[in-house]
């Protein structure tokens, strides 16, 4: 056997999100009752929705705004999308996830309107078959997709990519994250100890990781470009094992700092070593600092990625026998007696992030076969160019 | 007080297939597949006992084993999956014995049952629960699961042994099987 290269399937291709059209007829202009959820009659003050909403299993445990249908309404009109549109079967409930669905879960974990577009890009990204939803929301492992987003609606929604940018931020973004994690709850069907078998699960699961890249400070191009060629508003999401910070205090020279940081993220534990699943990915998080200096010296990222990549591996003898031989079974101890991290170079998926202190990177270790995918992010153009257009 | 009302934020699928699927029958004469997996070696090791005693009664006995289900990896074992389910009768499908793995040996049953052959999951008795849960919520609520005990991949050889001679028979009647024709008639 060989090692099993990471290849995305044919259902790879990312679809161009449909240009929307703005409209006079829709959940605000029309007496059509456009919202086909039941309704429940309930209280609507904070403790009475909150006991409610908690029996029913719809919630996280922190506090919920009501979904009433005004509230529900107000956000689809406040976008372009009809409410009855399919985005995704999201498994392991395979249940429809619809733009009112979204919508009803971002109101309850306080999402603002303008986060619909990115919200249905990063559930058009999880539900390709390449992340591996299934696995990942039934798995022992803590893992939940996180969110890298690109372009200007960063600083329109307020997603954070400098200090604390992977938690800890006060802005209404979190709010988006949380929506996410209620979609995955109430549609997707993921839920501890009934689907999901997640052993520790993890702080991400409650509002997972929304950051941005920061372009401005990136030596290299944003990271949708360079994933799938997407310019401006664009999300990617990989499936996580959370973060792992490495710090460097001493190096000076840019492969020092790669040295350090590729040494560093593989262990023999980690899920890229585990014999259940042929291949993973490695997300790595560079600061500003850090990136302005390796990239002087590499402006091209696949000389970093290959940098990290030869850095990123363990002796197979540091593995017990019967560890090793399951790896060796599976053809993925080297020439060189060594197991790499992730398949090949390209495998290192970089970005940058993060505040101006330097010091640290961040490496999220992947679920395996949970591919990174990346969407665009539609946005509204004026019914008169649409015509116009045509 | 005020009373008022809210919209529904979850959503479930409809379908559901509350059947089991046909019996395996008399197993004499058929061709009998194991799905197996790249984790649990106790898996293997039962699979190796019962296909003995399943060959020894005049079954023919094949093999598949799921790897990598992304990419086009993925897209191999789908196609592999598919492939191999048009080759056997029967298919007993395993292990449901960790979180994913409980969700593909069940998404794998699924699909093989679909086709129409009889099948059977094998899972461990702490992933009980979450294989009959996910074999609901794919859609076949009837789907026929065996259950072996928990902790299993953590024993012996000579135990787990003893613990697939333990359950051969009980896997057979979840399965609707029996042996030889001699037995059906007993």
């Amino acid at each position: 056997m060989s090692v099993t290269l990471i290849r995305p399937s044919g259902s790879k291709i990312a679809p161009v999100p449909k240009p929307l059209v703005s409209r006079d007829c829709g959940p605000a202009g029309c007496e059509v009752d456009w919202l086909a959820s039941r309704r429940y009659e309930t209280e609507l003050d904070f403790e009475g929705f909150n006991s409610f909403a908690m029996e029913q299993g719809w919630g996280d445990g922190l506090p919920l705004v009501p979904p009433t249908e005004s509230r529900v309404r107000i956000f689809l009109s406040e976008n372009d999308r009809y409410p009855d549109e399919v985005i995704a079967h999201l498994p392991p409930s395979r249940a429809e996830c619809t733009v009112e669905k979204i919508a009803i879960n971002a109101v309850m974990a306080g999402a603002q309107p303008e986060s619909l577009e990115l919200l249905i890009a990063m559930v058009a990204a999880i539900a390709d078959p390449d992340f591996e939803l299934y696995g990942i929301n039934t798995t022992t492992a803590p893992v939940y997709p996180a969110f890298i987003v690109n372009g200007p609606i960063r600083d329109a929604l307020d997603i954070p990519y400098s200090y604390g940018c992977f938690g800890g931020v006060a802005t209404r973004a979190n709010a988006i994250g949380r929506a996410m994690r209620l979609i995955m709850r109430n549609v997707a069907g993921q839920v501890a100890g009934v689907t999901s078998q997640s052993t520790f699960g993890s702080p991400g699961r409650l509002a997972s990781i929304l950051a941005g890249e920061w372009e401005e400070k990136s030596p290299w191009a944003p990271l949708a470009e360079r994933r799938a060629r997407i310019a401006g508003n664009a999300v990617s999401c990989f499936g996580t094992m959370g973060t792992m910070n490495v710090l460097d205090t001493t190096s000076q020279a840019p492969r020092d700092f790669l040295e350090m940081i590729g040494k560093s993220v593989p262990y023999v534990a980690a899920n890229c070593y585990t014999p259940a699943m042929p291949f993973a990915e490695m997300m790595v998080a560079i600061n500003p600092i850090c990136a302005e200096i390796v990239g002087k010296e590499m402006p091209n990222i696949e000389d970093v990625q290959e940098c990290l990549w030869r850095y990123a591996s363990v002796p197979a003898d540091l593995l017990q026998r019967q560890h090793r031989e399951q790896l060796e079974g599976q053809g993925r101890v080297r020439e060189d007696g060594r197991i790499y991290a992730t398949p090949e170079p390209k495998d290192f998926i970089l970005f940058v992030a993060g505040g101006l202190g330097g010091l640290h990177a961040t490496g999220f270790h992947s679920f395996g076969s949970c591919l990174t995918q990346t969407r665009a992010i539609a946005s509204p153009i004026p019914a008169e160019q649409a015509q116009a257009a045509e | 007080m005020t009373i008022g009302k809210v919209l529904d934020p979850t959503a479930t699928r409809d379908d559901d297939v509350a059947s089991p699927g046909p019996d395996a029958g008399v197993l004499a004469g058929k061709k009998i597949g194991f799905r197996l997996d790249q984790i649990w070696r106790a898996w293997d090791w039962i699979s190796e006992d019962w296909a003995a005693r399943l060959e020894e009664a005049g079954a023919e006995v094949s093999y598949w084993r799921s790897c990598g289900r992304s990419g086009e990896e993925g897209e191999r074992m789908a196609a592999e999956l598919k492939e191999w389910l048009g080759t056997i009768d029967m298919a007993i499908v395993g292990l449901a014995n960790c979180g994913s793995c409980t969700g593909w040996t069940v998404r794998d049953a699924i699909t093989s049952v679909n086709t129409g052959i009889p099948t059977i999951a094998i899972a461990t008795k702490n992933f009980e629960d979450f294989a009959h849960e996910i074999a609901a919520r794919g859609g076949r609520s009837g789907l026929r699961v065996h259950v072996l005990p928990y902790p299993l991949n953590e024993q012996e050889r000579d135990d787990v042994k003893a613990i697939g001679e333990a359950h051969f028979d009980a896997m057979l009647e979840d399965f609707g099987a029996v042996l030889e024709m001699r037995d059906a008639a007993e």
